[in-house]
């Protein structure tokens, strides 16, 4: 994207300023530190309660914790690799094929949050 | 009220159709469409259990209207979908996306309501047949060959069916649509019709191929029904068989990579319905009637969350003209609610506690784990952990999040926040009393979602899931969102077949060109032969004189006199 506007939040509408927090890069290691926290948080409270399950392995603590995080990566590393095998060009299935078009704009309201 | 309960719920749709005709274009229009799924959900509603509007065809009795509990809950909610759809829509006024919506929406309840296996086959093709000119709506090239792709399989699936159909009656004497074992060809075919509709594995792909290739609102309408009715039609026909708990784990399973590393939102979404339909199926595949409540509650669920992703996403393309990840980010900024609604479908489709699916999915999920198959519910854990992947990060970070596009739209317009709205607020309020939804259910619950372990448990799963997700965002590892296209199944029938037929056909006309030309060849020798022997100077055609001819005959008269004196 060439045209990047500079940010003016005086002209957004007061939720999209607060949403607006969670972009800045500036607060990226706040809000990491905050889902680390959480984490953590959900962990020590597998030691709070009598645990019940089906299976064995439910009763190990953080074993949804750990079960989440590994196949999280697992998943993305796969997706990773399969990307290698089936990636193709945007017109692979030619020029008239629906990835290639364009939206009908007459269906379709493009306008600007500032605009009139 | 009374004649109404007497009309079958889709006549209601049917009728209305041609009383839209009638009216101007515009909100009048726009109106009908939001009132009648409101009377046909009054009516569903106050039906009492029975089976109604039966008539006699060719000797076949008709069943129209087969009203229990799990006939019930799946046209409530898909009227609640016509309902909420055509809210999202109210600012269309092309007249065939219109109809297209109210006959589709009819159609699916109608096949819902089909008691026997006739009336489910002209329901069945009817949705096809109705919902294909919603992706036709779109009026581009691309749009036509997708719709017609998607309009061949959906009324190959219909075909299938009724020759299963005309097989199984000619065994049993009986087109009554009720459970089914698979082992006659009859019920197999019937099975794999089903099967077509509700995208297994290898059969898949028309749903990717076709739903982001709709108009904005008609992808929302479509995301509702043809799903789910084959959904429905697998829990009514085939509830227990075994075979569907690993078609539907493999369904759960195999979409989330694929949409992982998809550019389009739209497709995103799915493959992501197709990951969905996979715990439904599970359900069925257990069949016991807690498995059988999972698979009908959480249907209701995911048609909410699914549509209103939907939505947010049309709401993105409707106002920025693309769908696509990598052109799109930072849209929270002018387009907060939006924003704000896509996050409450992203958890409730992830299953956080107090969003609808957490309190839907873990009733297949604790049901698996009761029947003893840990390899599926471990599988089925790890695709709750993919979903949050892709519908619950993917679609709303780097919509709505992520870096700047730059992109600065207006916030979706008042219609289309006010069904996102009520949508939105009824995944939270499914979340929030489970019980509302239990009750609807087409067996007894008593199951209770909000235990300590349970939470606790999802929780680690989810934040666990997210904080890998932002480790490999940190670290560059996150694959980009990138304009591409990705192979799947319908590489098969969109490239490598017609490659092939392209290139039987060039060999079939090479050999032809060949043989022609040996034959040409033949025949022009012989010819040549034939010229070269009775050609104009050749002895054989030469112009003799009648003087010679004379001489010959005098000749042949000598000889036969000197033969008569021997």
């Amino acid at each position: 994207m060439d045209r990047k506007p500079a940010d003016n939040p005086d002209s957004y509408p007061p939720l999209g300023r607060v949403l607006m927090w969670f972009t800045d890069p500036a607060n990226a290691n706040k809000i990491f530190g905050a889902l680390a926290g959480i984490c953590l948080m959900t962990f020590l409270a597998d030691f709070t309660y009598k645990k019940y399950g089906h299976f064995a392995v439910e009763y190990i603590p953080g074993f949804y914790a750990a079960y989440g995080f590994v196949m999280f990566i697992a998943l993305i590393l796969a997706a990773k690799t399969l990307r290698i095998f089936i990636k193709r060009p945007e017109d692979f299935y030619g020029e008239k094929a629906i990835d290639c078009e364009s939206y009908p704009e007459e269906e379709l309201e493009q306008v600007g949050h500032d605009d009139a | 009220m009374m004649m109404l309960n007497l009309m079958p719920t889709a006549f209601i749709f049917i009728a209305a159709a041609f009383l839209l005709l009638a009216l101007p274009k515009g909100p009048l229009r726009a109106a009908l469409l939001l009132l009648v799924p409101l009377v046909a959900g009054a009516q569903v509603w106050s039906l009492p259990e029975g089976t109604y509007g039966q008539f006699d065809l060719l000797g076949l009795t008709l069943d129209t209207m087969r009203v229990d509990k799990l006939s019930r809950i799946f046209a409530l909610i898909f009227c609640i979908a016509a309902f909420l759809g055509n809210l999202y829509a109210w600012h269309v006024r092309d007249t065939v996306q219109q109809l297209a919506a109210l006959l589709y929406a009819g159609a699916a309840i109608g096949a819902v309501f089909a008691g026997d296996l006739i009336t489910l086959f002209i329901y069945w093709e009817a949705t096809a047949i109705t919902s294909v000119f919603l992706i036709w709506a779109r009026r581009t090239e691309g749009a036509y060959h997708t719709g017609m792709r998607y309009l061949i399989i959906q009324i190959t699936s219909g075909v299938i069916l009724l020759a299963g159909t005309a097989l199984l009656y000619r065994e049993t004497q009986s087109i009554a649509f009720g459970a089914m074992t698979l082992g006659s060809l009859g019920t197999w075919l019937i099975f794999i019709s089903f099967g077509m509709k509700c995208a297994f594995p290898l059969m898949h792909n028309w749903l990717q191929d076709s739903y982001p290739a709709a108009t904005v609102t008609g992808t929302v309408i479509l995301s509702a029904f043809t799903t789910k009715l084959a959904v429905y039609s697998l829990a009514r026909g085939f509830a227990g068989t075994e075979i569907l708990i690993y078609i539907g784990a493999v369904m759960t399973l195999f979409p989330i990579f694929f949409a992982e590393i998809e550019n389009d939102l739209r497709r995103v979404l799915a493959y992501s319905l197709n990951n969905q339909l996979g715990f439904m199926v599970v359900g069925i595949g257990v069949g016991t009637e807690m498995a059988l409540n999972g698979t009908a509650s959480h249907a209701f669920a995911h048609i909410l969350y699914k549509a209103l992703l939907f939505m947010s996403v049309g709401a993105v393309l409707f106002r920025t003209g693309t769908s696509k990840a990598s052109e799109l980010g930072g849209l929270c900024r002018t387009m907060p609610r939006t924003a704000v609604f896509c996050l409450i479908g992203a958890a409730a489709i992830s299953a956080f506690p107090l969003f609808s699916g957490f309190v839907t999915k873990s009733l297949i999920l604790d049901e698996t784990a009761n029947e003893h198959y840990p390899i599926i519910w471990a599988v089925l854990v790890f695709a709750s952990a993919g979903v949050l992947s892709h519908s619950g990060i993917k679609i709303p970070y780097f919509t709505f999040f992520s870096h700047d596009s730059g992109l600065r739209p207006k916030e979706a317009p008042v219609h289309m926040q006010l069904a996102m709205g009520i949508t939105a607020f009824l995944c939270i309020f499914i979340g929030v009393y489970p019980d509302t939804l239990y009750a609807l259910l087409p067996y007894d619950v008593e199951y209770r979602a909000y235990t300590m372990a349970h939470v606790v448990g999802q929780l680690q799963l989810l934040c666990f899931a997210l904080l890998a997700f932002a480790v490999l965002m940190r670290s560059g590892i996150h694959p980009p969102e990138i304009r591409a296209v990705n192979l799947d199944v319908d590489w098969i029938y969109r490239r490598f077949l017609p490659r092939i037929l392209g290139g039987v056909s060039t060999g079939l006309s090479q050999l032809w060109a060949g043989l022609s030309r040996a034959l040409h060849e033949t025949l022009e020798s012989i010819v040549a032969f034939l010229f070269r022997v009775y050609g104009p100077d050749r002895g054989v055609a030469k112009v003799l004189p009648t003087g010679s001819m004379v001489v010959w005959i005098a000749i042949l008269l000598g000889l036969v006199l000197v033969v008569n004196y021997i």
